[in-house]
């Protein structure tokens, strides 16, 4: 071997080392092994207010959450240059991703993410989110519809924003499975196999305990675990045929279920695919959720996040993005232009329910203590992955 | 023998007599079914976002291959991570594989061992694994970086072991030949060995190539907030994989079929001209032989 | 003095691999093993030696355990049964359009992995003309096969038949037909020839093959998350869902470490029986 060709190895052999080397001092960050500094809190955090948003507004939002015209005609509005992206599929899964980056006070770019109430609060507690500059955003607090203006986690609405709000209900196969009007109903072996349930912890179980008549909004430890494990059973005696996100769609429009637990806007745009298909509120009453729009600690552009947040809640703008998306509106005035541009929509009770329609739902529970959240939790999954 | 033989007992004789070719021809349409299938409905119009059900033939999607922003992005990772992986995998699996090969040293058999493990390891043990040793060290940067090594990681074994099935029958008189001419050890590498082990090169390459830009479940893992091509498809399973995703794996699958190819009949070309492997008649596809010696 | 040179060479080049694959395959498996022993703090996790995650963590997800050996066991004994007809068809049998066989059973490889699954889902949905056919069968019932062990089982019986078939077939290959022959010439009939000359003589790529099948296929969890339903959940989406959505990571590190000692109890068992030329073939591929 000649002493050139040696050289080389050698180099190669030490361009790798310190490659690694310099990957591994890198990562001497804080590991999950230690407890975590104390939470960075978004206030601290300096936020320069500007006069003018300006510059790249990155958004994490739900996939099939927002029309195609609202994100250029904000650009054009506001100079501000936005990148989008659908990468929430899940709260949990979402969390677990991003937890390396916020608990070191990053947001991977993102100034924007929206995340179902209870993910919202835990975030916030996480120290994870950061408050809204009111002044910044005066369309939402005059525009946000009454009911939503208290969150038991945010009571002054300061750090989240909703996006949407939706009900959890019965999404049925009119055709195959007419007499489902109840969540009881989906235990009847007459289905069996061709019933699903949501994957989420708080959606399901609260439903099935109505079903059992417990009071939701008080629930024990014990009635979310029996509720459970009626829901284990049905899994394993193979009524349920499968646990599903969003993706029970796909099993509604090729026939392979005809009824499950599902959301009420999807309902609406599945009527595209298939006109026998429908949301059915339950007799029980249905959950009611809303997604809401955070700012993450570290977001570099705060102030676009809020411009966006205004945009949204001009009516106008919130009826381009209603018409499309079909969930519940929290912006109030979203109906009346509707009303005189899509008539349909603004009477489709769906997506503005009178108060008679949702008279025996309850907003969406979830289990005590971190300690009795995370035995729920191990139950549940284990259920999923039965 | 039965020259007397009635038809169906003819009819009998022929199917018995080409019964391994029948189930072997029913078990190739068995695997290509699922990609004829994905070719067809590359041509479908759903009317909803679900390409489940056959609904009309459209070309739009194809005319339109590019037009999901997300997409090309997620596609564009991909690609610049497989090529990447691969030329670091190539070089340092070759250079294994020639200490392997040719010479004997303490802690051989450690080295092979070395080799063989991470082959028999489930992949979902790797993924897992690598992401407990970024958790615990604190990184927070999952992303493009950790996706690179793990790549790398996972592919040199391959490498390794095509590269080596190919230095194995190598004829090394040549190389004392080149050296009885008066050639340098470097100079005989580059004129005689890398061009007759050229071939292992590039089909441990492809492999690699192929590995990666395939991979799912040790990417899923390490990936953070970076979407490859296989992520994208698993998210969008989601809520209706658009249409297009077909067009691009059927893309992908014509380039890649058409480079095995090509390989194919430039390797035997190479082999009718140098003979340097009189004892294999007929050479097998690079990738057919990389799976087999794996 | 060669001999010694020859040694820094073989140092050299074997280095940067060698490297990599300590650094981020052999110690990424003591942090597996060391996060398996932590206590989960709620906010962090803590070192421990916590051997209880491992009992907690069997004792809850045994069923999955076993349920991901009997798929992949299934799975592995199905794709031998395909795959050893179809590779002697290519070796011995299909003449001229051998290239084309082999082409075809490789092409899946470079089909997207999660397409190809995907596929199956439409193949295999209620209203498809494949689930009729069966219906009318009565082979199945109520329109059902997706989210079904069946279903599960196929799934991985496709994804993984080309490792089984390529090593067989590279096996048979090489194999000297002459033997064969000579079996015939000694009046050997047919069934004979086969189970004393030929498949003796391609054993290595069985026993390749099967490896090759059944590691992945252990830890799969793909086709159950798309053709499975609650019942069919193997070890795999377990461990997926622990780390990537609850964040239980000493139990998911436990599960993980469990199955990869269990498979490597498995394959040495296996080698032991099937003789080692198999997965460290490369001495018997220098023939």
């Amino acid at each position: 071997m000649t002493s050139a060709r040696r050289k080389a190895v050698v180099s190669v052999g030490f361009a790798l080392l310190a490659l690694a080397a310099a990957i591994l001092l890198a990562a001497c960050g804080s590991g999950i092994e230690e407890p975590p500094a104390e939470a960075a809190t978004g206030k601290g955090n300096e936020v320069e207010v500007e006069a003018k948003p300006s510059g790249d507004l990155t958004i994490s939002n739900w996939p099939y959450y927002i029309d195609k015209q609202t994100v250029p005609d904000f650009e054009k509005a506001t100079g501000v240059s936005v990148k989008y992206i659908e990468d929430v599929n899940s709260n949990e899964a979402f969390l677990a991703k991003m937890k390396p980056l916020l608990a070191n006070g990053e947001s991977g770019g993102r100034s924007l993410m929206v995340v179902t109430d209870w993910m919202a609060r835990k975030m916030h507690e996480l120290g994870y989110l950061q408050e809204f500059e009111p002044a910044a955003i005066p369309n939402f607090e005059k525009n946000l519809a009454d009911n939503l203006r208290a969150a038991s986690y945010d009571p002054g609405r300061d750090f989240a924003a909703p996006w949407q709000s939706g009900m959890t209900g019965l999404v049925v196969n009119t055709e195959k499975a007419p007499d489902v009007h109840t969540i009881c109903d989906l235990f009847d072996p007459k289905y069996k196999g061709k019933v699903e349930m949501l994957n989420e912890l708080r959606d399901t179980v609260p439903l099935v305990m109505k079903c059992e008549g417990v009071d939701v909004e008080h629930a024990t430890e014990a009635d979310w675990l029996k509720a459970i494990e009626k829901i284990k059973g049905a899994a394993e005696s193979g009524q349920i045929r499968r646990f599903t996100g969003n993706d029970y769609t796909t099993d509604m429009s090729n026939g392979n279920a005809v009824a499950v637990i599902g959301w009420s806007g999807d309902a609406v745009q599945l009527q595209a695919d298939n006109p026998n298909i429908e949301f059915r509120m339950p007799e029980e009453g249905c959950i009611l959720w809303s997604d809401n729009m955070v700012i993450p600690v570290g977001a570099p552009n705060p102030t676009a996040a809020e411009a966006w947040i205004n945009y949204v809640y001009d009516p106008v703008n919130q009826a381009q993005i209603e018409a499309f998306v079909n969930y519940v509106s929290p912006v109030e005035g979203t109906k009346e232009v509707l009303l005189k541009e899509e008539p349909e929509i603004a009477n489709n009770k769906l997506i503005f329910p009178p108060p008679s329609f949702t008279k025996n739902c309850s907003i969406q529970p979830s289990p005590g203590t971190p300690k009795e959240e995370q035995k729920i939790n191990q139950a549940f999954n284990a259920v999923l992955n039965g | 023998m039965s020259a007397s033989a009635s038809a169906p007992s003819r009819a009998w004789h022929w199917l018995r007599e080409h019964a391994v070719l029948i189930i072997g021809v029913l078990v190739v349409i068995y695997l290509l079914v699922p990609i004829a299938v994905i070719f067809f409905f590359s041509f479908n119009n759903p009317s909803g976002r679900y390409n489940f059900t056959w609904v009309g033939f459209t070309l739009s999607h194809w005319e339109n291959v590019f037009g999901i922003p997300e997409l090309n992005e997620a596609l564009w990772t991909s690609i610049k991570l497989a090529l990447l992986a691969t030329v670091i995998s190539t070089v340092i699996g070759t250079m294994m594989a020639l200490a392997l090969v040719r010479h004997q040293f303490f802690g051989r058999r450690a080295a092979n061992f070395l080799i063989v493990i991470p082959m028999a390891t489930p992949e979902i043990v790797m993924g897992s694994s690598l992401l407990s040793f970024f958790l615990i060290l604190g990184n927070p940067a999952l992303g493009f970086n950790t996706l690179l090594i793990a790549h790398i990681m996972f592919c040199i074994s391959f490498v390794v072991v095509v590269v080596r099935s190919r230095l194995i029958g190598f004829d090394r008189h040549l190389e004392e030949a080149a050296k009885d001419l008066g050639a340098s050890p470097f100079t005989t590498f580059r004129l005689v060995t890398l061009p007759l082990i050229m071939p292992g090169i590039f089909g441990a390459a492809m492999l690699a190539f192929a590995l990666s830009i395939d991979d799912f479940v040790i990417s899923n893992f390490n990936s953070g907030t970076t979407v490859t091509f296989p992520l994208y498809i698993f998210g969008a399973f989601q809520r209706g994989v658009p249409v297009e995703v077909n067009c691009i794996a059927m893309i992908l699958f014509g380039v890649t079929v058409l480079a095995m190819v090509a390989t194919t009949l430039q390797q035997r070309r190479a082999e009718k001209m140098a003979s340097v492997r009189p004892d294999q008649e007929e050479e097998i596809p690079i990738v057919v032989s990389t799976v087999g010696a794996a | 003095m060669a001999a010694l040179r020859s040694r820094v060479s073989a140092y050299g080049l074997l280095l940067p691999g060698a490297f990599w694959l300590i650094v981020f395959f052999v110690v990424p498996l003591y942090f597996l093993g060391r996060l398996s022993l932590d206590t989960n703090e709620l906010t962090y996790y803590k070192f421990n030696w916590h051997w209880q995650n491992y009992s907690d963590a069997l004792s809850l997800y045994d069923t999955q355990f076993v349920r991901s050996f009997i798929y992949s066991g299934l799975a592995t004994l199905i794709c031998l049964l395909l795959a050893y007809p179809l590779a002697y068809a290519i070796a011995f049998k299909a003449g001229r359009w051998r290239h084309a066989l082999l082409l075809a059973v490789v092409a899946p490889f470079f089909t997207t992995y999660l397409i190809r699954t995907i596929s199956w889902v439409t193949i295999l949905s209620a209203e498809s003309p494949v689930v009729e056919v069966l219906e009318f069968l009565h082979i199945v019932n109520n329109g059902r096969l997706l989210a079904t062990a069946p279903a599960v089982v196929a799934g991985l019986v496709y994804n993984y038949l080309p490792f089984m078939v390529l090593p067989i077939y590279a096996s048979l290959e090489r194999l000297d037909t002459r033997l064969m022959e000579a079996a015939k010439d000694l009046y050997a009939n047919a069934a004979t020839t086969f189970f004393k000359v030929t498949l003796p003589l391609s054993a290595p790529g069985v026993v390749a093959g099967t490896l090759l099948t059944f590691i992945p296929a252990t830890g799969d969890y793909v086709n159950a998350e798309f053709l499975g339903g609650p019942g069919n959940q193997m070890i795999g989406n377990v461990i997926q869902s622990l780390y990537l959505k609850q964040q239980e990571y000493p139990a998911a590190a436990a599960l993980s470490f469990v199955l990869m000692a269990i498979i490597l109890v498995v394959v040495l068992i296996y080698i032991r029986f099937a003789g080692s030329e198999a997965l460290m073939g490369e001495e018997g591929m220098a023939r």
